[in-house]
């Protein structure tokens, strides 16, 4: 099975700062996962209403933008981003 | 097993590789650490900048392309204090999702992109890319290779990574 990405990580080291954080991916989605389920009766209804005045194809956008953003999310897992000059280092990654 | 395994065992049953084709890449499988390519796997072998594409190009349409890479790395013995280095893997799942995004863009822009095409002399409608299109073009991205050495002695790549 292809699991969610878990963890991000980000840290940003230069002169200054040496700045490194931990985000848990996983519990940010299951979040994110709640607030939908629990605002689902009002999507579901600005659907219908959306689709009573010919509005369908934003219905269809929204949704189709609504799966690209989960897949997208889902697709993060293995990204690395690594920048580093003389003055920063700052690095991005998301397991 | 995994699946990339199993695939180059098939693949060897049906006559499609060699078993020294077979072998490379389960070796490249087993000596993968996170993607990144290893000493040994390397297309040299000796490992040398961890930036190197660690498959034989004989190989790369047999398998799905992994990872997107894009390293700058500094002329050898340049001054560590100022250098540059980029390290950027972007998942090729990623860069397939982001070209569905493109359904989102609204007519008016492609109606736009396809006049600033035609004022350059480029004569291509956008709106004809399909989703399959796409699907062949990240397939095809396996066979890219792009390396460039600035005046600077940096070395840009752009490669896929199996």
């Amino acid at each position: 099975m292809n699991w969610p990405p878990m963890l991000m990580h980000i840290k940003v080291k230069n002169k200054d700062t040496d700045f490194g954080i931990w985000i848990p991916f996983i519990l940010v989605l299951l979040v994110a996962l709640a607030v939908i389920l629990a605002l689902s009766p009002f999507i579901i209804l600005a659907f219908i209403i959306m689709l009573m005045v010919g509005a369908e194809r934003y219905v269809r956008l929204t949704l189709w933008g609504f799966w690209v953003a989960i897949v997208s999310v889902w697709a993060m897992k293995g990204l690395n981003v690594e920048v580093q000059n003389f003055k920063e280092h700052v690095i991005v990654s998301v397991m | 097993m995994s699946a990339s395994k199993k695939k180059i065992l098939e693949m060897l049953a049906q006559n499609k590789i060699s078993a020294d084709d077979a072998y490379k890449l389960l070796t490249a499988i087993d000596s993968e650490d996170g993607g990144r390519p290893s000493e040994g796997n390397t297309r040299d072998g000796k490992g040398n900048t961890g930036h190197e594409p660690f498959i034989d190009n004989s190989l790369a349409g047999k398998l799905k392309p992994k990872y997107l890479r894009v390293t700058v790395t500094p002329k050898e013995g340049a001054d560590p204090e100022n250098v540059d280095r980029v390290n950027v893997r972007i998942p090729m799942a990623l860069v397939r999702a982001g070209l569905k995004m493109t359904a989102l863009i609204p007519p008016d822009a492609l109606n736009k992109t396809n006049d600033a095409l035609r004022e350059k002399g480029i004569n291509f409608d956008v709106k004809s890319i399909k989703p399959e299109d796409l699907e062949e073009l990240i397939t095809a991205l396996g066979d890219m290779q792009v390396d460039v050495e600035t005046a600077k002695g940096e070395k840009v790549k752009v490669f896929v990574e199996y």
